[in-house]
């Protein structure tokens, strides 16, 4: 029997130049192949790179991609998360091709939909993680469309995401073209804006809104924003119907309005906790994408306000004392009083630290960084302070000062003290604390407040 | 605190309950004509063609993939009669002799569109057809009464030709060349019949989340079509 065709265009050991010639690589492993071509481990002008090859068919279908993929070279990328074209190449061999150099994917990257995945391939990522996820891809498109671009193709082949740290790998960048611009694809299943399923109009700025908030969706609710009610009764879902669901009758799961569309017991159940355990603020911006965006691109919600409407609670995720689910503490709502959206047990919300409008849970070993301070470059792993247990009184909390520096704090109605490097102080309620330039106060609605109350001047304890 | 020793218990079981089921039905000519080298080709092809499918059906994780196989000759029978996600599959080896029973596969596929078998959240169902010759019952009437049930009018059609004696005007109706653009695929060496085996098992997988330049999933499975037959190799059974 003939060796069957793995899809390889290229062999491993094959020598590929740059345009200009003035450097040379060496093909090695098929990391993966496509439908628009195959990508390479390669060695390339001294360093190890991923090499994209295009089907000689697809470099003939699609007439803008040699010019996308200059100006996206010629551009640079937004940031860093983004596995950008690097150099044009080609093949002395292969002249019906061409072909791109990128950043090496590291192999504990995983794609994000393992977050949808069945155990035991699930990534299982935290809230507050998934909410990190968010974040970064909002942070990453910022850039992009700042940039004048658009990515078109939004969708979970393209975003990579580390299973313990959940930082986010960007790829597929070759769809990336001028906002405005003729469109290369019309996008992928389920992640198309309304009027790209209706043919309409082609992939653009606005359409990447959208996409991005389905994808927002499917990461922190686990599910398609329009597949309520209408979906579930369909046993058979048919092109026809599809297109009515994403094309030309769309409808929010939880519309605000209209709950025609609403989730249906007991399939949905577990969508509506987590829906419920989301605060408000959050809710409405996916209401809006959902409601009025879904047919006025402009109304779309923007990259700045998903990012300021998550910085808020990014680090204010808690777990219910009993069974474990996870929430999201909300300062307005007076979650402090809330029961568990999963089990109905009485929440009881670790301690808060606030900082400016953003608030981070101080669970039991929790980190707060100089990052969780605004400060846009700092490291997020860099140490300011640390939850600790008070090492004769079990069930006493402090926070332990890990800077090089004396923190000043002044506990309500208390006299200011210093707490050194090393030293830790009491988590009590309205204790204000002074870093450097850097201030906090710590919010501890119940359980600590009983602490406090016979604390007075000695907010401290090591 | 979410980071420490405790795993967050019950936060995103929510897809895993009620993915929709994408079935791949497969019919299989294992009439005389495919005894010998045809047969073991075709066998070979699924079995290598399976470890694709697998990877693609990893890949969507938001489906749940099943496959399903009937075989006619003399008459049809189920091969693999329950729908079996692909992680649990074995394939055993199939035998050539008898008749070419492609009506009878048309009814039964029916049957089974109409039983506890295909019930439940379903995806448009593929059903591939493999054949190398003509059939010897009454494929028209077995293809009107099919076409007649919502999950074949709704499923995505993708016919097989092994050699060049396979009623090619049969396949050309049963994947509905006119209308779709998809054309049968015809496999002349064994080499063509694993490209073509892989590609139609995965291909319609895939299309459920890949990126597409086509207006619509068939048409992009129709240029793919359109593509392997450019790319077929000459050698002759």
């Amino acid at each position: 029997m003939q060796a069957e065709n793995s899809g390889r265009e290229l062999a491993a050991g094959d020598r590929f130049y740059s345009h200009n010639k003035l450097r040379t690589g060496v093909v090695g492993d098929l990391l993966g192949e496509g439908g628009q071509g195959s990508v390479y481990k390669s060695e390339f002008g001294g360093g190890t790179y991923a090499l994209k090859w295009y089907h000689p068919y697809y470099v003939e279908i699609d007439g803008t991609l040699m010019e996308r993929l200059r100006r996206a070279i010629a551009r640079g990328a937004p940031d860093d998360r983004f596995l950008w074209p690097l150099e044009l190449v080609e093949h002395p061999a292969r002249t019906d091709s061409f072909g791109y150099v990128m950043g090496l994917r590291p192999d504990e990257f995983r794609s994000i939909r393992e977050l949808l995945a069945p155990p035991p391939n699930r990534i299982e990522l935290s809230l507050e993680k998934r909410l990190f996820v968010c974040q970064q891809i909002a942070d990453s498109f910022l850039s992009l469309h700042a940039k004048g671009f658009c990515y078109q193709d939004i969708n979970f082949g393209n975003f990579f995401v580390h299973p313990t740290s959940g930082r986010v790998l960007i790829c597929d960048n070759d769809n990336v073209n001028v906002d405005g611009s003729e469109a290369s694809v019309y996008g992928t299943r389920k992640f198309m804006a309304p009027e790209i399923v209706r043919r309409e109009t082609t992939p653009n700025g606005r359409t990447d809104l959208y996409s991005m908030a389905v994808l927002f969706f499917y990461i922190l609710i686990g599910w398609h924003p329009l597949d309520g009610k209408k979906e579930a009764e369909a046993n058979l879902l048919t092109e026809q119907l599809e297109h009515e669901l994403y094309g030309t009758a769309p409808l929010f799961l939880f519309d605000e309005n209209d709950t025609s569309n609403g989730p249906v017991s007991p399939m949905h159940d577990m969508l509506v906790c987590r829906w419920r355990s989301m605060p408000e603020k959050l809710r409405s911006l996916f209401q809006r994408a959902f409601g009025i965006g879904l047919n006025n691109p402009n109304k779309r919600v923007i990259e700045k306000e998903w990012l300021k409407t998550i910085d808020g609670f990014q680090r204010a995720t808690f777990a219910c004392s009993d069974c474990r689910y996870e929430h999201i503490y909300d300062h307005a709502e007076n979650r402090s009083t809330g029961e568990c959206v999963y089990c109905s047990t009485a929440l009881a919300p670790p301690p808060m630290l606030l900082i400016g409008t953003k608030y981070i849970a101080l669970g039991e070993a929790a980190v707060v960084t100089l990052a969780d301070f605004g400060h846009a470059n700092a490291p997020r792993w860099e140490s300011m302070a640390i939850v600790v247990e008070h090492p004769q009184k079990p069930g006493v909390f402090g926070l332990k000062n890990t800077t090089q520096e004396p923190w000043r704090v002044r506990p309500p109605g208390g006299q200011e003290t210093m707490v050194s490097p090393g030293k830790t102080v009491l988590l009590a309620d309205g204790l204000r604390i002074e870093a450097g330039a850097n201030q906090a106060t710590v919010v501890a609605p119940d359980a600590i407040s009983s602490l406090k109350a016979g604390s007075g001047n000695e907010a401290r304890c090591d | 605190m979410t980071d420490s020793g405790t795993p967050p218990m019950p936060t995103m079981p929510t897809a895993v309950v009620s993915r929709r089921q994408l079935q791949l039905v497969l019919l299989l000519d294992c009439s005389g004509s495919m005894a010998g080298e045809k047969i073991a080709s075709l066998n070979y092809a699924i079995r290598s063609a399976l470890s694709e499918l697998r990877a693609a059906a990893e890949e969507n994780p938001e489906i749940d993939v099943r496959l399903s196989a009937l075989k006619f000759s003399t008459g049809a029978e189920w091969h693999i009669d329950t729908p079996t996600p692909i992680d649990d599959l074995q394939w055993v080896d199939l035998a050539a002799g008898g008749e070419t029973a492609m009506g009878q596969a048309l009814d039964m596929t029916v049957d089974f569109f109409n039983s506890g078998k295909f019930s439940g959240r379903q995806l448009p169902p593929i059903v591939l057809l493999v054949t190398d010759g003509y059939a010897t019952d009454d494929f028209d009437t077995s293809f009107e009464n099919f076409m007649q049930h919502e999950a074949a009018k709704c499923a995505m059609r993708i016919a097989i030709a092994i050699g060049d004696s396979a009623d090619e005007d049969a396949l050309r109706i049963f994947v509905d060349t006119e209308k779709t653009g998809i054309a049968p695929l015809c496999a002349r060496s064994a080499p063509d019949l694993v490209k073509h085996i892989k590609w139609a098992t995965t291909a319609p997988v895939k299309a459920t989340s890949s990126p597409t330049n086509a207006p619509s999933s068939v048409e992009g499975l129709a240029q793919d079509t359109n593509r392997l037959l450019a790319d077929d190799s000459e050698i002759v059974w």
